[in-house]
């Protein structure tokens, strides 16, 4: 029974302490006064007395069993409490299983991604490397080959820093090629990422060298569907696009990086002749920073070695920068603030609910003095009755969070059906954490809702209410209740005014004139590999032919390639020179993307001047926008000037203005269209977005779309074949799904705020009957007596939405960036809140307020 | 008279004897194993190491309350006093004990 002894107070052990030796002196005495020494007499009465130390580990087992009792006498009252006033109980239940519930639901995400490392031996450790231009001529993030290798010899914070790009390749053993994804990985690759194939081997040095065996490594998913997952794949040879190439390893499942898609690995030898050229960049670059190294001492070292590197190489090492960033940083993006913010919200909403129950609670207490007064009388310290009414909510929390946990689970479901559009969903489940964290919300709740109603309700004052037979002694006064109904108001208009905001935000970004029409284009991909770039007069030829195909299908209206499509964000922005002329003052910055033929056409941009891209066009042809015309040009005509890249690569020549085309939101629906330049250009990469404009719903000609592709080439799957409004919705999954959740969040909210402001003034009401049959017998009118009540509601009602305003304006800050073309001030929505609050608060008090109006005094009088 | 062995005592009795005493007014652990001594002539002698543990239980239960006060010869002593719901035990106990002992001896005298 140690755990007794350490939790127990102090004060337990040296009362014993004191108890004992009182014994003994007085037994000391009685030898004294038999004629003993002083000496003597103490050593009888140890003797005597026996092993003190036996007596008091006997009395303390004797407190902690007793303790154990207490525990189990006081769950055994609570539950005969609960059952037998079940409606009652079920309510606060089923309330708190919502509350809690929402709460570990949104709490298993932000476990899964945002407090977990990534699923990666030391995740955190990983960083994500890319170079930019430090005159910000150029967004290209990629990182050439010989760099990367120069990062990794010169640094001296990194384990290892590694490489890869993913390609598109065609499996082709079956009748019908697959298109399957594979990641070319640098050397060094597996040793950055901690993780090394479950079967077979890694891939060797000799592998790693330019003209060096084949070699690729699968994937589980792949190496189940593809081999049934049969270890004999290892040592076996799959056909990819025309080679063979031997299987030396499997990767484990859980294994799914660059991402989930990734069906192999294969080695991309970085001693090609082709990579000493220090323009040419390609590589995402990660890294593995030593043990005990930080990101920012990372930086700093990487930041020595790039200077290096600059005075080296002063063209172009010297204009770039190294960016380092957290892989976990980069693979979750801006979903931690959107899952803060909801984590805020339901966190508040279990607030609400919890200084429901407690005015719930405080009714009932009140209604429980008799009892407690009993009690009392019979011995009861305050601290046991506590004890106990404490006990009968975590009862209830307790039952009420293992319904959460139900609700959660289905929550975390939901979740994982968003792991296409949200990063690392896939990892959100349901596990220890995840029941302890409920378990603990319920521990909480219990002293958030019950320990205000158990203090109240036992205050001494109440023990002699034993003494006075009234029943009408019960404070009618009750500020706490009102304090708490307008702490519920409070959180609700806060949430609501979030709410809103966002709701206005989107509901602006619907009105948004997109510059472009999304409606009716049809998505999709054809299989290619980079290893094609080698002939790139063919690759135009066959995308060229591609194209051409499409538009002859009928019920196409129009067809075109775009290296990214219209509406996704893709932030890839470059300085030019106009006419070979560098004005520093006057920088020559604009977005750019690369389109065929066909394009505005297909995406009925409008032409403003001059002429479209045509089949003919190369990259030396390009259109701009309408913002670049009017930004650079002042309302002269640009069609027919040059532009050159400012930052001298020689793969862009001498571009020629050819057209003028309207503004398009192309990075994005939120996003105010820039100064863009187009390249007109059908073959950005082997498989760039196919864009095609149909007649009527663009999927039922999906099936038409991909016969017609595989007569003109059976080798070529076509994949990813979705509306392009698909695409835009998936860009805006995270918007939308915060938006509906805050708002269903906000929507309970001012419900539980209603039942409470309802609840408090029903119960008032009735507490006052006799009061209010005595007005009624001397004359008062019963307009008067329901206007009292009601604006003793409104009162509480308007505080809470006064404090609500300003609290919601001080928490808006955490919006920012999630609010479009609305400010945190925006006074439609406060008067919007203002207006639903007010509106509700009044029908949740009408009730009641005329309820208590409508009474018979006589009856009431004579009750009483 | 002799004492009798500790173990003669009948489980339960203790603590009806130690309600009985502290029922005639607040008294400190010391007090009552001599009280009890005293008035059953030296017979009953309670051990310390059952006395102390049923203290406590007992006030555990909230039949016995305690105080700390002074005793005769002026020293710091932990008093017990009967609590409402102890007074309530203790009639119980005391008839529970009546009807116990009465029908132990009914069966005495049958058996002669």
């Amino acid at each position: 029974m140690n755990t007794w002894r350490k939790s127990g107070s102090r004060g337990q052990e040296d009362a014993m302490d004191r108890e004992i030796s009182h014994h003994i002196a007085e037994l000391t005495e009685v030898y004294v006064a038999q004629g003993m020494s002083r000496e003597e007499a103490l050593r009888r009465a140890h003797l005597e007395f026996g092993g003190s130390e036996q007596v008091k580990q006997t009395i303390r087992e004797v407190h902690a069993s007793a303790f154990i009792e207490t525990v189990l006498f006081n769950l055994r009252a609570a539950t005969r409490f609960l059952r037998k006033s079940p409606s009652f109980s079920l309510i606060i239940i089923f309330t708190l299983a919502l509350g809690i519930g929402a709460n570990s639901a949104v709490f298993s995400a932000i476990d899964a991604v945002v407090l977990r490392p990534l699923p990666y031996p030391d995740g955190n450790q990983l960083v994500a490397l890319s170079q930019f231009d430090t005159q910000g001529r150029d967004a290209n993030h990629f990182v050439a080959p010989i760099r990367l290798e120069d990062w990794n010899r010169m640094n001296s914070t990194f384990t290892a820093i590694s490489g890869y790009y993913l390609d598109d390749i065609s499996e082709t053993s079956g009748p019908f090629a697959e298109k399957i994804t594979e990641a070319l990985v640098a050397p060094r690759f597996f040793d950055v990422m901690g993780v090394w194939p479950a079967l077979g081997r890694a891939f060797t040095h000799d592998e790693m060298r330019y003209g060096g065996p084949r070699a690729v490594i699968l994937s589980h998913r792949y190496w189940l569907s593809r081999f049934h997952g049969d270890p004999n794949a290892v040592g076996s040879r799959i056909r990819i696009d025309d080679k063979d190439y031997p299987v030396v390893g499997i990767m484990p499942a859980s294994f799914q990086f660059p991402n989930a898609d990734a069906d192999l690995w294969e080695p991309s030898p970085m001693d090609a002749p082709f990579e000493v050229n220090r323009n040419l960049t390609w590589f995402n670059v990660i890294g593995r920073m030593k043990p005990g190294v930080k990101l920012h001492q990372a930086a700093a070292d990487l930041a020595t070695v790039q200077a290096k590197l600059g005075k080296q190489f002063p063209h172009p090492d010297a204009e770039l920068g190294i960016n380092s960033e957290s892989l976990k940083q980069l693979t979750v993006g801006t979903t931690p603030s959107s899952l803060w913010l909801l984590y805020s919200a339901v966190s508040l909403l279990l607030l609400i609910a919890c200084s429901n129950i407690a005015a719930l609670l405080l009714a009932r207490t009140a209604e429980r003095e008799h009892e407690v007064s009993v009690r009392y009388s019979l011995g009861a310290s305050r601290r046991s009755i506590v004890l106990q009414l404490l006990t009968e909510v975590f009862v209830l929390a307790l039952l009420g969070s293992l319904a959460g946990l139900a609700v959660a689970a289905i929550s975390v479901r939901g979740f994982q059906l968003l792991s296409k559009t949200l990063p690392r969903a896939g990892e959100i489940s349901l596990n220890w954490t995840i029941v302890l964290y409920t378990l603990l919300a319920a521990l909480v709740t219990t002293f958030l809702c019950g320990l205000v109603p158990a203090l109240r309700g036992t205050r001494k004052s109440l023990a002699h209410s034993l003494a006075s037979t009234s029943r009408t002694q019960v404070s009618t006064r009750n500020p706490v209740q009102w304090f708490l109904v307008g702490i519920q108001v409070t959180l609700a208009v806060t949430l609501l005014l979030g709410a809103g905001l966002l709701l206005r935000s989107m509901q602006q970004l619907g009105r948004v004139n997109a510059g472009f029409d999304a409606a009716n284009v049809l998505t999709f991909q054809v299989s290619g590999s980079w290893a094609e770039t080698t002939d790139m007069k063919n690759v135009i030829q066959r995308i060229n032919r591609t194209i051409d195909t499409l538009r002859t299908i009928p019920g196409v209206q129009a067809a075109s390639t775009a290296a990214m499509l219209p509406g996704v964000s893709s932030k890839y922005q470059m300085e030019f020179k106009i006419d070979g002329n560098l004005d520093p003052g006057n920088r020559i910055l604009a977005d750019n993307r690369l389109v065929s033929y066909g394009y505005f056409e297909t995406m009925l941009i409008p032409m403003l001047a001059g002429g479209p891209c045509q089949r003919t066009s190369t990259t030396t042809d390009v259109v701009v926008n309408r913002s670049f015309a009017s930004r650079y040009f002042h309302g002269n005509s640009p069609v027919g000037h040059s532009l050159v890249d400012a930052a001298g690569n020689p793969y862009i020549g001498n571009a020629i203005i050819r057209g003028i085309v309207g503004d398009a939101r192309e990075d994005g629906l939120d996003t105010q269209p820039a100064p863009t330049v187009y390249f007109c250009f059908s073959a950005p990469n082997p498989f760039p977005n196919y864009l095609v404009r149909t007649q009527g719903d663009p999927m039922a000609m999906a099936q038409t779309i991909r016969q017609k592709l595989h007569e003109i080439e059976p080798g070529r799957s076509v994949y990813a074949l979705m509306p392009l409004q698909q695409h835009l919705d998936d860009a805006s999954t995270e918007n939308r799904l915060r938006t509906r959740l805050l708002t269903l969040f906000a929507a309970t909210a001012v419900t539980l705020a209603c039942i409470g402001l309802y609840g408090t003034l029903s119960y008032l009401a009735r507490l006052r009957q006799r009061e209010v049959g005595v007005r009624l017998a001397l004359g008062a009118m019963r307009g008067q007596i329901a206007g009292k009540f009601l604006s003793q509601g409104l009162r509480v009602a308007l505080a809470g939405c006064a404090a609500g305003l300003m609290l919601g304006f001080a928490l808006s800050r955490f919006l920012k960036g999630m609010l479009y073309g609305i400010t945190a001030l925006d006074p439609l929505t406060y008067a919007g809140v203002v207006c639903l609050v007010i509106g509700v608060a009044t029908l949740a008090s009408l009730l009641p307020a005329l309820r208590a109006a409508r009474l018979e005094p006589v009856r009431v009088l004579r009750e009483q | 008279m002799t004492p009798l062995e500790k173990t003669d005592l009948l489980q339960g009795t203790l603590d009806l004897l130690i309600l009985k005493v502290v029922a005639l007014g607040p008294i400190h652990g010391y007090g009552i194993s001599q009280r009890i001594r005293q008035i059953s002539q030296e017979v009953l002698q309670v051990q310390q190491g059952s006395l102390y543990p049923a203290l406590h239980r007992l006030e555990k239960r909230n039949w016995l309350l305690a105080d700390w006060g002074e005793s005769d010869n002026g020293r710091e002593a932990k008093f017990y006093r009967l609590s409402a719901l102890g007074r309530k035990q203790l009639a119980a106990e005391e008839q529970t004990w009546a009807r116990l002992s009465s029908a132990v001896a009914l069966i005495l005298q049958t058996a002669e």
